[in-house]
């Protein structure tokens, strides 16, 4: 029973910054923007997340922080894609590069470290205890104590869903994704759509980077968020973007990572912390799988 | 000429802005650039080892244009890289030539490795239509696991005290002539082939336009598919070189953290190039200067040589910007002169 309970809590735990930041993506996808900078967005989150717990001892001044570092590459993106109008796939390339250099030359420049960063100062965000739903078998021990994170992911899950299909704001941005020429002409700028939607993925991004570095464990070290990014990014485009579908397959990969820590007694941990990316790979595959058969080819 | 000023005014506007953020942390960046430059263009030596270096990052730039040119999205290159270096390693620890055979026998392997794992990407597109972007990503990382591991337990050098392999035998080590090591006529020789293959025959031609339209390219009657295979193949033999070549000609050995950026530099040089072959071939050398100098920044200034990848991306992001700005304002003054002209 604990082994599965352990399970459970990996999976969640591991799931949770996928989510995250495979939710960004997902507005993005839908205001057709093709968005590849949701790991340097991440990366820079978890930086700034730990920068500001360490030096104003407040794990809000760090999630904070995090939102804003994510937010700044946010600006950064919106300045050359939308406004410069360079390619968006080069502007994401760069700018994972950039956020990588940033955080690794500030971390050596502030902290006067290489590699990590972890000291006692770094304040972690709390784990939520819910004193009378403890008490259940089972379901308990899975409930309360999840990070404060784990649960606005689910409350972002369910307003992400909610505000793409059921606003007047997300029928907007699916049209800037569908045809932007329509949403112009009708009077609403389609490049401030665009821009709205990198804003709210940077957000969500700088709390999926704060959920790793103050949540998952509690530091920071070089290229962190370690190619998180890009699985969220397989995960919007699995299920088109639908943020229900996203929650699923985030809990489908956080499995996989989950269960690689437990197979880790009898196969190198090198293998299975592949299995995430082995999970990205087949899914890619019943995807692909589906689409031929109902496609037809032109 | 156009194409070269736009560029040398965008590495300018890049440095300016990197300038400004020395001056914000108290650094002189008359200094600091002046070190920099210093350091890996002021003798001979620093220069072989500014070309040495450059290497990888021209064969994985080279890698990236050619795939991007053609059409598959090969992000592959760092996995790639990865696999061949191994195979490298691998060929150098078991088998012992003599070194003119040894050193083709080496590439050739490397070059296997690095096709293996692109044309795995290759065959996942063709047969169930996965993406490549996607699948060639995740295979960097898996690569990243998969040689992490070879280099950890069944190549793992006893009595090392972090994961790396012994020596391949000494015939597989690249010679030097004084301080120029032969790495860089491999990679000169890679150019030339791929210049040539890309802009002096059938299939190169092929492939140039199925890049820039591939509905056109079919039409025309080109194979897409086929040459779809090719392309990975290829791209992935010279990023599978870049690995090999690292091992021949550096610590002969498979180190953990290996050619940790290289790659994903060389998709930059690509980018920054606009995937033009020349292009990449010098903008390669010039990261290769940037990156080779920035040691020297940090000894003489103390700016942490990490600051040399911030300036990288920023490059990048604003050559581009400038590129596509440049383009736009010109023609839109030779609208407004056309405009003139039909009104008088």
């Amino acid at each position: 029973m604990n082994v599965i309970i352990g399970l459970i809590n990996g999976m969640i735990s591991s799931a949770t910054p996928l989510l995250l930041s495979a939710l960004g993506g997902s507005l993005t996808f839908y205001a057709g923007i093709f968005n590849i900078a949701m790991e340097g967005m991440m990366l820079s989150g978890a930086f700034f997340a730990v920068l500001g717990s360490y030096f104003l001892h407040s794990w809000v001044a760090g999630i904070i922080c995090g939102i804003l570092g994510a937010l700044l590459m946010a600006l950064i993106f919106i300045l050359f894609s939308i406004v410069l109008k360079v390619d968006e796939f080069v502007t994401g390339v760069g700018l994972n590069m950039f956020s990588l250099g940033l955080t690794t030359y500030l971390l050596r420049q502030i902290f006067s470290v290489k590699g990590a960063f972890t000291n006692p100062g770094i304040v972690s965000v709390p784990r939520i205890h819910l004193p009378f739903l403890e008490s259940i078998p089972f379901l308990g021990k899975i409930i309360s104590g999840q990070n404060l994170i784990v649960w606005l992911a689910l409350i972002a899950t369910i307003v992400c869903n909610f505000v793409v299909f059921r606003t007047q704001f997300g029928l907007r941005l699916r049209a800037a994704g569908y045809n932007r020429t329509c949403l112009d002409t009708s009077g609403v700028s389609s490049n401030r759509i665009q821009a709205i939607s990198l804003i709210i993925c940077a957000v969500l991004c700088g709390l999926a980077g704060s959920f790793l570095s103050l949540g998952y464990v509690t530091l920071f070290s070089e290229n962190m968020s370690a190619g998180r990014g890009w699985i969220s990014l397989a995960a919007v485009i699995l299920v088109s973007g639908k943020p229900l579908g996203i929650a699923l397959v985030s809990l489908i990969f956080g499995l996989a990572d989950g269960l690689g820590l437990y197979l880790q007694a009898s196969l190198p941990s090198q293998f299975t912390a592949m299995l995430p990316y082995v999970a990205t790979l087949i899914a890619l595959f019943f995807y692909s799988m589906k689409s031929i058969n109902t496609k037809v080819e032109i | 000429m156009r194409n070269f000023i736009i560029n040398l005014a965008g590495i300018l506007i890049a440095f300016l802005l990197g300038a400004i953020v020395m001056l914000f942390q108290h650094y002189n960046p008359v200094e600091t650039y002046g070190a920099l430059f210093g350091y890996s263009l002021e003798n001979m030596y620093s220069f072989m080892t500014v070309l040495k270096n450059a290497v990888p990052l021209v064969l994985t730039g080279l890698s990236a244009s050619v795939a991007f040119a053609s059409g598959p999205v090969n992000l592959g290159q760092p996995g790639q890289l990865l696999i061949g270096a191994l195979f490298a390693t691998i060929g150098g620890l078991y088998v012992d030539l003599p070194a003119p055979l040894m050193i083709p026998f080496l590439i050739l392997l490397s070059m296997l490795g690095g096709a293996i794992w692109s044309g795995l990407a290759g065959l996942m597109k063709q047969f169930f239509n996965m993406d490549e972007y996607i699948t060639t990503l995740m295979l960097n990382m898996i690569a990243d696991l998969l040689t992490f591991w070879a280099i950890s337990f069944p190549l793992f050098e006893k009595k090392a005290n972090h994961p790396q392999t012994p020596r391949i035998f000494r015939s597989g080590w690249m010679p030097k002539i004084g301080d120029f090591n032969t790495s860089v006529i491999v990679m000169l020789l890679a150019f030339a082939v791929v210049w040539f293959i890309f802009y002096r025959t059938v299939s190169g031609y092929e492939w140039r336009i199925s890049g820039k339209n591939s509905l056109f390219a079919r039409l025309g009657g080109v194979q897409i598919e086929k040459n779809y295979m090719r392309v990975m193949l290829l791209t992935g033999a010279l990023a599978g070189l870049s690995g090999g070549l690292i091992i021949m000609a550096g610590p002969h050995r498979f180190i953990k953290g290996l050619g940790a950026n290289y790659a994903w530099d060389g998709i930059m040089v690509s980018m920054v190039a606009n995937n033009a072959i020349v292009g990449t071939l010098l903008y390669g050398i010039f990261f290769s200067i940037l990156q080779t100098g920035s040691l020297g920044m940090e000894l003489v200034t103390q700016v942490p040589s990490e600051l040399v990848t911030v300036l990288q991306a920023v490059i990048v992001l604003v050559v581009v910007a400038s590129r596509g700005y440049f383009d736009m304002i010109l023609k839109q003054i030779l609208t407004r002169r056309k405009m003139k002209e039909r009104t008088s």
